[in-house]
Formats: C-alpha cells, structure tokens, sequence
C-alpha cells in the first residue's frame, strides 16, 4: 500500500503539470512527458556524469559539476525553456487560428515522438543513474515499529513530499494570488481576458514554464528514484499521465494527485497471479472513467451550448 | 390571450399539429424557458417573439430535439415526441433553419440540400457502394430534387459552389432549401431574416408565404424583425425571461400592455 | 528492372500494407472522429492469423494454401467487425479529445492483453508463421487487389448517401442530426468498417513479416498513421493512400542516401534511424501549416482539369 502511495505520488507529480496547461489552455500537452525525460537527462548532464556510448554525444562530459539539488533546478530550467519553445511552435499557431483541441494534441503528440526520439539520438537509449545525492541521509525511512518496521525508500518519501508541497503550492497560487485569477480568466475565456487588460500571452508563459520546471523536476526525481531507463520513458509516462489526469479530472489541479495516488494504488493492488495485467490497469481505468463519467472525479460536468 | 386552436381557412375546426404542454427547461441554475403552452394547429404561420434571452432559440431546440426539457412534453401529430433525439424527430417530419446559419460550409450546395433527403431515402452502405440499381436511382432523384429546391429559393444557378462562400443572405436561403429538403409538415425557421437588406426581406417574406400556401407548411417563426412577423404570422406567441406573456393574432398581441412593458427599450 | 523489385520486394509490400492501413484510419476521420482503434485490430486480426496458422490448420510441408489465408482474413474480419462494434457503440458516444483517448486506451490495453496471454505466445510471441509464397514479392498478390479494393469501395462509399452522412456528421454533427441523420450509427458504422480492414490487413501482415508479437499494432503504430494520414491528406482517400506508400518508402530512401557515403557521420545516422524523428516533426507540421494533408480535394479537382486543357 505504501508501494501504491510511492508510485501514485510519482504519477500525482507528473500529472500536476500536465493538468495545468489543461486548466489553462484547454488542451492536452503530450509533450509533457518528452520534456520531462529532456529535463531528467539535462540534470544528469549538469551533475558532471559521462554520457552514454549509443547516443550522439557519446561519452562527453561536461566540464563542470553540479551538486545534485543544483542539477536539478538546472535541468527543470532547460525543461521549462523547452516547453516554451515548444508552445511557440507548437501550440501558438494553433491557438492563433482557433483551432479544435484534438489539433493540439496531435501536434504535440507529434513533437513529443520527435523530441523523445532526438534525445535518443543525442543520449543513447541505455539506462542512465544519477550519482547518488542521498548518500549522507538514510536508505530508508521506518514508518513502523522497531519490532515491525515499515520500510520506505528515502527517495520515495521524498517523492511524496514534493508532492504534496506542489500540490500545495499550486494550489495557493491558482486561489489565492492574482496571478492565480487572472490564469483562471484565461481559461474561461481568452478573448473576453485579453480585452480586460490580460496579458494573456505572458500568462501561458508562465503556464509553460511552470508545467516545464515541473516536468523536470518530476523527471529527475524519477529518474533518480528508478534510474532513467531511456528516453521512451517519456512516451510512456505520458501515455499513463493521460489515464491519471482524466481519471482525475481534466483541468483540476488536486484531482491530477488524487488521480495519480489511485492508479498508483490501483496497481500496487493487483493481485500477485495477473502481475502481469497491471500495465493495463490505468488504461482500463481510463476507458471506463471516458465511458462512465468523463469529466473525471472532481471535475465538472461539462453542459454544451447549442 | 386566447391559446384555443385558430379555425382553418374553410371553417372546419383545425388538428393541432404541434402541441407544447407545459414545457420547462433548466440550465444549470437559470430557467431559459419556464412552463410555456400553446398548440399549433396544421397550417398555422405561428410567429414567436421576445427579446434577446426570451428563451426562443431554446424552445426551438427542445422541439427539434436539440435539448432535452427538464419538464413538460411535446406532442406531435398526436404522438409525444418529447425526448427525442434530433434524427428522429426530423424523421417525423419536423424540419429547421438554426440562428447561426449551420450549412455543411465545405460542401456545395447542391449537396448540403442532398444530405436532407436523408431521411426520405433508403439506400444503405452496400447498395450504395456496389453501385446497384436502386441505389442509382435514388442518387439520381435525390439530385434532381435538391436541384428544384434549390432553384424554389433562387439559388439555381451555383449548385456546385461551396457552401461558406455564399453571402450570408444566400446562405439563409440555402438552409431553407435543405431544410425544405427534408419533405417537412413542421418547419421552424430561427431568424430566418437576421443580417438581410429591405429588399431580401421583402423577397424573404414572399417565399415563406409561397412555400406555406404549395407545400401546405406548417411554420414556427422566430424573428426580431417585428414588422416581418405581423405581416406573416396567423397568431404570434411573444417570450420574455422563458414565459409566455402574450399569444394571439398580430393586432391583438401588439396592443397587449405586458408585450409592450417587456419591450420598452428595446427597438420594435 | 527485376532486380530493383528483387531487392525492394519487402518495402513495396510493406508500402502497398501501410496503405490499406492509413485507410482504416481515414474511415473515422470521414465522420469526424479520430480514432487511433485500427492498431488494436491490425494486431488481432495478425494474431487470428497466426493462431489459426500455426495451430488450428495444420497444414503438410510446402507452400501454405493461399485459400487458407484467405479464411484467415475473413475470420479476422467477422472477429474485428464484432470487437469492432462492442467497443464502439459505447466509445463513439465520446466526442473529440475524449473519443481519442479512449482508442489510444483501447489500444494500450490490448497489448498488455496480448502480452501475457498463452494462445498469443506471451512475449515471444508466435513465430514461424507458413508461407503462402516463395518469396517477399509475391504477397503483392494479395496486397495489391487488398489495397485497391479498399481504394475503390472507400471512392464509391465517398460518394453515396452513406459517405455524404459521415462528411455531414464531420462538418457538423448537430445540424446533421437536426437533417435526420443518426449520428450514432453511422460513427459506428464507420469505427466498424475501419475494424474490419484492419484486421484483414493484420491477417495478411502476420504472413509476411513471418512472426507476429505484441511489439505489432501498438502506439507506434498510431504515430504512423497519423502521418500518413496528416501529411498525404485527411480530405480524400488519395491522400492517405499516397501518405502510406510515400512515408513507408522515405526511411528506406533516406537510408539510401546515408549509405552513398561522403556525408558527416551524424547526419549518416540521423538519415538511418531519424524516421520516428521526421514523421514526428512531419505531424507537427502537418496539424500547424496543412492540416488538410497535401492532397486536397482542390488540388485533385486541379489536376483533373489540367489535363482537359490540352484539348481547347
């Protein structure tokens, strides 16, 4: 169960900046997922580690050294420049027009492939692991007894810690702050928003850079909890974000943790004879929540306009 | 406010073809049409007025199907139809133009009026792919008929033009020919003179006229153009905030003091 | 002449198939719906075939009768029609975004179904699958009428009372409601018929390419597709059709180019293994700048009177 709640925070993390662009900008950001494995290789980059042999820039090195908590913040920031650059091209032309939704999340489907796949191409597809950056804290954290104890992994906790402090965060910021307001009005209504004095253009870039820094910090905690198993990584943590943020509900930033502890937990729950099955799970998840009650869990029932 | 049948042109007493009993709708918090009643019998050009935001559009998609009303029921030819989903109700004969023209823009016209006749037509995915004898022949009379509704409203002569290059009087225009299409009893036209000069109204009013008396309609009209629905309309129902504050013929309906009070402010 | 077909034999079968295959993603899209379902039946239908092959007719030594196979395509087919219809008639009351996830869920799922099941060989997956011919080349026997057949019924249904209710439904699917036609019945029509071809062009697939896995028919699939259909055009079945034949042939070209030599070794590589790059990048261009694709019914209808011209 505990299990279940380490991974689900994972997927809670991810999804967070997935959803967020849905609240803002109705639309789907598949390229979520690309970006957060370029934020994850970018951290390893900036830790000073060799890159791998199969990729392009085999065995390069950069010439200096972050400590890890730097690394980080160091990729998420490529991360969040990505995601800018990505909504320039990607999602600006669309949005100019006025475009469907779908158009969107086929072009950014379209740049997540050619994103994964280039970083492929620069990085190699073998697994990479960071220099361990925990190694003055304990291994593991004892939730129980000393009799009984419960183990937890310390990247975990600190997985699920993060968050929570996220959640927190976005959540302050979408309520409470102007800033907050005025993304809530773009995403009511662009137009009406703009002509109320909304900068609405630097506000879906703050969006972006918020969802990119996420995405990269999201990848590197990942990526250090599990080691980064190469870039195709993305493609499928962005598939399964899908299943967490609808499950969740399509905009709403807690339902995109709430999403994700229960298709963690769903899938730590599987029983041992159809392990096998569990990879299914949230996309199973996903059909029936799509067929029963699209809006997802917390979301609102959407009434359409004739 | 009389809302018995009107006696038919001939003395006999008239079916009433359409029947809205009690119909109410809400969205969300707001009730866009509340308790609203009347019947139309075969035959009438009824007229339906009120300000912005009466709740007129909404009606009409609560008897095409569009919409679901939270309570009340909708009779038609004697059959409740209330809860229907649009294809079905348009089977039955019921036919409408929308407020904001919804012609298929990328086809021509020739097929948007051809994509009408669905319902009076049969052939089926193999007969139409096998290219078989009947299928032909229905592709065939199916052209021919969009062809001469198309020349009834005055567009004969671009029936392979796309349909969102036409102005957007002819655009109107063009819905009514598909709407016509559909061989209707019922035919609900929503603003059918919305965006036209005097002269295309005047030209508006003389088809709707001219498609009533040769194809023996039955029309529900919505329009904001007074002049135009005194002019047309048998007996005018007039909407504000969703209720039903006035029904009767023209004369009696424009000196009644709840109709004026509710426009006051707005242009007549 | 002989030996370019000789050495080309894998790649012009596999072109003619990705054809038939961007078809059935073409279907949907007529109607307005995308649906990325046709990877999940592609697959069925290539496990149908190899199940039936390999374990069910048990055929002596030689050639595997062509007949054979043909039954393979029908059971795949009927088997397709019917998953076809059960997943569709819920999922097509899904709209737009959500009618999309949906497939992409459907597809996900059937993988891991397919993963773990015995009868499909688990991860291995079923290999050894007859052959019905002696070489590559000659499934064009059967790929060629598949694709041209498909080419012919998806022409014939574009123009018929069918066609012009999934073109009404994708223009706007209120006002054709609103005009009597059943929207429901014909996105499932539409979602079905897509299943059915998939599924027979899985049948065949699973003969050519010898083994048949859980790696077939999966999101990468789905990628491919939206490619052909994005680039070669989403407004007429020429496009899909040109989008498959053209884009299955482009890694192999660029191959080609790479292996000329001279060229810096990076680019050599990107040339070799950038295809998943470049129909990712092409998607991306394709929904920004053309999102009708190149073949567009206005360039059709220009062509067809270019060539009257002549004649003044």
């Amino acid at each position: 169960m505990l299990n279940g709640l380490a991974i689900g925070s994972v997927y809670a993390i991810f999804a967070l900046g997935y959803t967020l662009i849905f609240s803002v900008l109705r639309i789907i950001n598949f390229t979520h997922g690309a970006i957060f494995t370029l934020g994850a290789y970018a951290a390893y980059a900036l830790t000073g580690s060799p890159l791998g042999i199969n990729g392009l820039l085999a065995g390069l090195t950069l010439p200096f050294r972050l400590p890890f908590v730097l690394a980080l913040v160091g990729g998420s920031i490529v991360a969040a420049v990505c995601g800018v650059i990505v909504e320039r091209l990607a999602f600006r032309p669309l949005r100019a027009r006025g475009a469907d939704p779908l158009l969107s999340l086929v072009s950014s489907l379209g740049v997540a492939v050619a994103l994964v796949n280039i970083t492929q191409y620069l990085f190699g597809a073998e697994p990479y692991s960071y220099p361990d950056p925990l190694a003055s804290l304990p291994s593991a954290v004892n939730f129980g007894t000393a009799g009984q104890p419960v183990l937890v992994r310390t990247v975990q906790v600190v997985i699920f810690a993060v968050s929570m402090v996220m959640l927190a965060l976005l959540t302050y910021l979408m309520n409470a702050t102007r800033t907050g307001k005025a993304l809530r009005a773009v995403a009511e209504d662009t137009t009406t928003s703009s002509l109320l004095g909304i900068d609405t253009d630097r506000l879906i870039l703050l969006t972006f850079i918020i969802s990119g820094f996420l995405g990269g910090v999201t990848g590197t905690l990942i990526g250090l909890s599990v080691g980064i198993a190469g870039p195709y990584f993305g493609i499928a943590f962005g598939l399964k974000g899908l299943a967490v943020i609808v499950l969740g509900g399509l905009g709403d930033i807690p339902g995109a943790v709430v999403g994700g502890l229960i298709i963690g937990l769903a899938e730590a729950f599987v029983p041992a004879q159809h392990i096998a099955y569990r990879e299914a799970v949230p996309f199973a998840l996903l059909f029936i929540v799509l067929l029963v009650r699209p809006q997802g869990l917390l979301g609102r029932a959407q009434v359409q306009k004739v | 406010m009389s809302v018995a049948p009107a006696v038919a042109p001939g003395g006999a007493p008239a079916l009433d073809l359409l029947e809205v009993d009690d119909v109410t709708c809400t969205f969300g918090g707001v009730v866009a049409v509340n308790a609203v009643s009347f019947r139309v019998p075969r035959g009438e050009l009824f007229g339906l007025i009120g300000p912005n935001g009466a709740g007129k559009t909404t009606l009409f998609n609560i008897v095409t199907g569009l919409t679901a009303p939270s309570a009340g029921h909708l009779r038609y030819q004697d059959e409740d139809i209330t809860g229907l989903p649009p294809h079905r109700i348009a089977s039955r004969g019921i036919a409408r133009t929308f407020q904001n023209v919804r012609l298929f823009g990328e086809l021509s016209a020739l097929e948007n009026v051809m994509i009408a006749r669905h319902v009076r037509t049969r052939s089926g995915l193999v007969s139409g792919v096998l290219g078989m004898g009947s299928a032909r022949r229905e592709e065939q009379a199916t052209r021919e008929r969009a062809a001469a509704l198309l020349a009834l409203v005055g567009l004969a002569d671009r029936p392979e033009e796309r349909a969102r290059n036409f102005s957007y009087g002819d655009q109107r225009r063009l819905e009514i020919a598909r709407a016509l299409a559909l061989e209707p009893e019922l035919l609900l036209l929503d603003e059918p003179a919305a965006g036209m000069n005097p002269g295309e109204k005047r030209a508006l009013s003389d088809l709707i006229r001219s498609v009533r008396s040769r194809l023996g309609l039955t029309i529900l009209l919505i329009e904001h153009h007074v002049p135009l629905v005194m002019d047309l309309c048998d007996r005018i129902a007039v909407l504000n905030f969703g209720q039903l504050i006035a029904l009767g013929p023209p004369a009696e309906v424009r000196k009644s003091p709840a109709v004026i009070e509710a426009y006051l402010g707005d242009e007549a | 002449m002989a030996t370019f077909l000789a050495t080309y034999d894998f790649l012009l079968v596999s072109m003619v198939l990705a054809a038939v295959l961007a078809l059935t993603l073409y279907l949907p899209l007529m109607a307005g719906q995308l649906s990325v379902a046709s990877p999940g039946f592609y697959a069925l239908g290539g496990y149908i075939a190899a199940i039936l092959s390999t374990k069910v007719f048990h055929p002596g030594p030689g050639l595997y009768p062509i007949q054979l196979v043909l039954v393979e395509m029908v059971a795949a087919a009927v088997v397709s029609g019917i998953l076809g219809l059960v997943v569709g008639l819920p999922a097509l009351r899904l709209r737009g975004i959500f009618l999309a996830l949906a497939t992409i869920a459907f597809v996900q799922i059937l993988g891991v179904v397919a993963l773990n099941l015995q009868v499909t060989g688990g991860a291995i997956g079923i290999f050894g699958i007859p052959q019905p011919f002696s070489n590559q080349l000659s499934y064009m026997w059967v790929a060629l009428p598949l694709l041209l057949l498909s080419m012919l019924f998806v022409a014939r249904l574009e123009r018929s009372r069918t066609g012009r209710a999934l073109v009404a439904l994708r223009e706007d699917e209120l006002a054709a409601a609103a005009m009597g036609v059943s929207p429901t019945y014909y996105k499932v029509l539409a979602f079905t018929t897509s299943a059915v071809l998939a599924g027979m062009v899985g049948a065949v697939s699973a003969h050519f390419i010898n083994t048949w896995n859980s790696r077939q028919g999966t999101f990468d699939t789905s990628v491919n597709l939206m490619a052909f259909v994005l680039v070669g055009g989403s407004r007429t079945f020429v496009g899909p059709v040109v989008g498959g034949l053209v884009l299955t042939a482009l890694p192999e070209a660029l191959r080609g180019i790479a292996d000329v030599g001279g060229l810096p070794g990076w680019l050599a590589q990107f040339l070799r293994d950038g295809r998943l790059i470049i129909f990712g990048v092409l998607i991306a261009l394709g929904t920004v700048f053309f999102p009708q694709g190149l073949i567009t019914p206005g360039l059709l209808r220009h062509l067809g009177r270019r060539r009257r011209v002549p004649h003044s």
